[in-house]
């Protein structure tokens, strides 16, 4: 401690300061298929600045990234390309889904375009607007930062797992379709297994 | 001895000139949602197959479930960095169909917001250009004007980047009174910007040898692949629709068609940036020439009655409930009609066999030639090469795969 | 780079020209329409006669149509227009005497039109994408497969009785798209359904 009382060291939990750390300097992964590409663009270039919340590394590199921006319709086509996208992003990650198309499909109910990206992977934000302007994306930005703030743990019994996931893109109901993943799996998809494999036990 | 001897199969692996490479849908030089896979030796492109309808979302099959006015909003998604344009060539095209000629004062206006969303293309497409050969200034800076032109549209119909502006017959609502003032200080100062753009860039070494020479398309290849629009005179035909099938009040204006002679990057660039100084010149002649008179057109069966009317008249409310909800009722027909847009000639094939709903509603992208084309001239070149090709090219996927 | 100054285009009086032309040496054998835009519009006899058509339109001298705007298709179920299910569209530009011209053609379910990439290499992209919307395959064409549908879908959207909504499941696993092998990629047609 100093003469005048002020402290060189700020003691806090480490949980904090690494949500502090990590709510300040969320890089992005933008993946903007659309017209709200265009708008998030916008959101990073000089007027609507989007490196002032940290977000100043964005290059399209999905192992360096933490938050992955969606914008812009979905299609089936294109929905394999994003699952792996995701799952080549490394824990902790978080997903914004921005615009209409990416939250619900928004006006296209077609027989191409996914209806929100949350058929596939789980999702933290959502962004209404068709398209949201610059200063919508930014107050997602900033909720994110205080979602990240409250709590770091989310339940694992929210996320969809890997099979839910292939098989929502089958959604035609009745189908009695069951797609097996047989390309590589990830950590959280073993310890899923793991667990409903536990559950079952117990019953 | 023979430990230091490779066995000659592994080698032969190792020099092996067949290498995929996928430019895949998720890319930094890729626009939108396309993919380009390429053979590639050493860095030469010896094949490529471009794939395409990442972003197919059905628009065209929309255009048969909803009315004439509920498709007007597919309309903006189609071209979305000039949404105006498609909003006004729809109308145009219903209005066609319809055989409807509007008013001088919505001529006016629908000529002056194609100018304006001409203006925001080609700073788009000039801008990511540049980026992706690494002259970042120029994004920032161009991305300023942009804005700018965003405030202005905002300020006439509310949205910035998804207008749905034109409604058929007219337009949704009139110009606000300061936009003259304001249309007035953006044609004074765009084109000081475009000076700054043009000290960057047009006699830079570095961009020269970049774009010069790079991703050429010749005279005889552009009419085969039927492309239009800037790049199609860049390649040095002379064909502008506005001045050869001129619409609306093109025949009364003092424009000049840019055409550049080697259909290289470089001149689709220039091209592009005198394109841009001719329409601030169309701009100023209408800012300065606008009637003042009524904005609809006096046809029943369009008009969409004042909001006042609406609410306080039966048989307005009655009408105006009808036209939106039953939809206008679009005689027996077909038209297609083709407006000049910044990327090129983009026609709406609208076949009607009455009632508000389409039977066939087909949109021409210039997109979809100017991809096709790109596949073919790709190859012998290197990939660099290629994504500088591709910037100057300006493929919206939303227009591309519909 | 040049700039030229704008000539008032006289098309009009060119169209006009053109129609009357089209009326005397086809309007006896084939249906020459116009269309609400005063374009001339002609039925072709069946595909060969399309593809006659369209030569002799770049050929002949009133017309000189060099670049082909669009070629598409609609569907024809309720049989207003003729007694076969689909008709072919192909509109054609001319860069010189500004005028155009779209000849269209009627079409049964299984019947194969003619392809237009011997005479412009554009046309490859547009026939595909007809086959892909309508099934209507063309004779000839280098590369007949899908392009904005998956290569797996089966079924054609544009056709009236798709539904809209009606939506195909995936049946193989990621890694089909991402780095393969296009000329291994299966391009078998598979039979339309129709619910």
């Amino acid at each position: 401690m100093s003469k005048d009382g002020s402290s060189f060291f700020y003691p806090t939990l480490l949980s904090e300061a690494a949500k502090w750390a990590q709510k300040n300097s969320l890089w992005p992964m933008p993946f903007g298929t659309s017209c709200c590409g265009i708008e998030m663009m916008s959101t990073l270039s000089s007027t609507y600045d989007l490196s002032r919340f940290g977000a100043e590394v964005v290059r399209f590199s999905p192992r360096q990234a933490d938050m992955l921006i969606v914008a812009g319709t979905i299609t089936t086509k294109m929905a394999p390309v994003l699952r792996t996208i995701y799952d080549q992003m490394l824990e902790p990650k978080w997903v914004i889904a921005m615009g209409a198309c990416s939250s619900s499909g928004g006006i296209f109910d077609t027989y191409s375009v996914l209806q929100g990206i949350d058929e596939i992977m789980p999702v933290d934000v959502y962004v209404p607007g068709c398209p949201p302007i610059p200063e919508g994306l930014i107050h997602a930005i900033m909720h994110l930062q205080t979602k990240i703030e409250k709590g770091m743990d989310r339940k694992p019994a929210e996320r969809p797992t890997h099979d839910d996931a292939l098989n929502a893109m089958s959604y035609r109901k009745g189908v009695g379709f069951d797609i097996k993943a047989d390309f590589t799996v990830t950590q959280d998809y073993v310890k899923q297994q793991q667990e409903l494999k536990a559950k079952q036990e117990l019953k | 001895m023979a430990a230091h001897v490779q066995d000659p199969h592994q080698l032969k692996d190792f020099y092996n000139p067949n290498v995929l490479i996928n430019l895949g849908p998720s890319h930094p030089a890729m626009h939108g949602t396309l993919r380009v896979m390429c053979r590639v030796n050493g860095e030469t492109i010896e094949d490529a197959n471009c794939e395409i309808g990442y972003l197919h979302r059905a628009i065209e099959k929309l255009g048969e479930e909803k009315t004439y006015h509920q498709w007007m909003v597919y309309t903006d998604r189609l071209n979305y960095c000039s949404a105006l344009n498609n909003n006004i060539a729809y109308a145009m095209a219903v209005e066609n169909v319809m055989n409807i000629s509007i008013t001088e004062r919505c001529m006016y206006i629908r000529v002056m917001c194609m100018e304006l969303a001409r203006i925001i293309d080609h700073i788009i497409c000039v801008a990511i250009n540049a980026l992706d050969l690494g002259a970042m200034t120029v994004f920032w800076l161009l991305y300023h004007w942009r804005e700018e032109a965003y405030t202005m549209i905002e300020s006439m119909c509310g949205m910035r980047l998804t207008t749905t502006y034109a409604r058929i017959g007219g337009m949704s609502y009139d110009l606000p009174d300061n936009l003259r003032q304001r249309m007035w200080k953006f044609c004074e100062e765009l084109p000081r910007a475009l000076d700054e753009v043009e000290g960057l860039l047009t006699s830079n070494r570095i961009w020269i040898d970049r774009t010069r020479g790079v991703g050429v398309v010749s005279k005889e290849d552009a009419l085969k692949y039927s492309i239009t629009g800037p790049c199609l005179r860049a390649s040095g035909v002379d064909h502008d629709l506005r001045r050869d099938r001129p619409y609306y009040i093109y025949p009364e204006l003092d424009f000049d068609v840019v055409v550049g002679s080697n259909g290289d990057v470089y001149d689709r660039y220039l091209v592009r940036l005198e394109e841009m100084r001719q329409s601030v010149r169309i701009l100023k002649q209408v800012n300065d020439k606008m009637p003042n008179g009524p904005l609809w057109v006096n046809d029943k069966r369009v008009q969409i009655p004042e909001k006042l009317d609406v609410y306080n008249k039966m048989e307005v409310l009655i009408h105006h409930f009808k036209i939106f909800m039953e939809g206008i009722d679009v005689p027996k027909g077909e038209a297609f009609t083709c407006v000049e847009g910044p990327n090129g000639e983009l026609g709406f094939y609208i076949v009607s066999r009455g009632g508000p709903k389409a039977w066939r509603m087909r949109v021409k992208s210039p997109s979809f030639m100017l991809f096709q084309n790109f596949e073919a001239s790709v190859k012998g070149g290197k990939i660099p090469d290629a994504v500088a090709h591709l910037g100057s090219v300006n493929i919206i996927a939303g227009e591309l795969d519909r | 780079m040049t700039t030229s100054i704008a000539p008032k285009a006289d098309y009009l009086k060119a169209q006009d020209l053109l129609g009357k032309r089209l009326n005397e040496k086809y309007g006896t054998d084939r249906k020459v329409e116009f269309d609400k835009l005063n374009e001339p519009v002609i039925w072709a006899k069946s595909p060969e006669d399309a593809k006659m058509l369209f030569r002799s339109f770049m050929l002949d001298e009133s017309s000189k149509m060099d670049f082909l705007s669009d070629i598409t298709a609609y569907d024809n179920k309720d049989r207003e227009d003729g007694p076969k299910r689909f008709v072919l569209v192909y509109q054609q530009y001319s860069t010189t005497l500004h005028v155009r011209v779209r000849i269209k053609c009627l079409l049964d379910e299984n019947e194969q039109a003619l392809t237009l990439t011997d005479l412009f290499n554009g046309a490859n992209w547009l026939e595909r994408e007809v086959f892909d919307m309508f099934g209507i395959s063309f004779k000839g064409h280098p590369n007949m497969r899908r392009i904005l549908m998956d290569e797996r879908f089966s079924g054609h959207p544009l056709r009236k009785e798709y539904p809209i909504k009606q939506r195909e499941p995936f049946k193989d696993n990621i890694a089909f798209h991402l780095g393969a092998n296009p000329k291994e990629i299966d391009t078998s047609i598979t039979e339309s359904e129709e619910k």
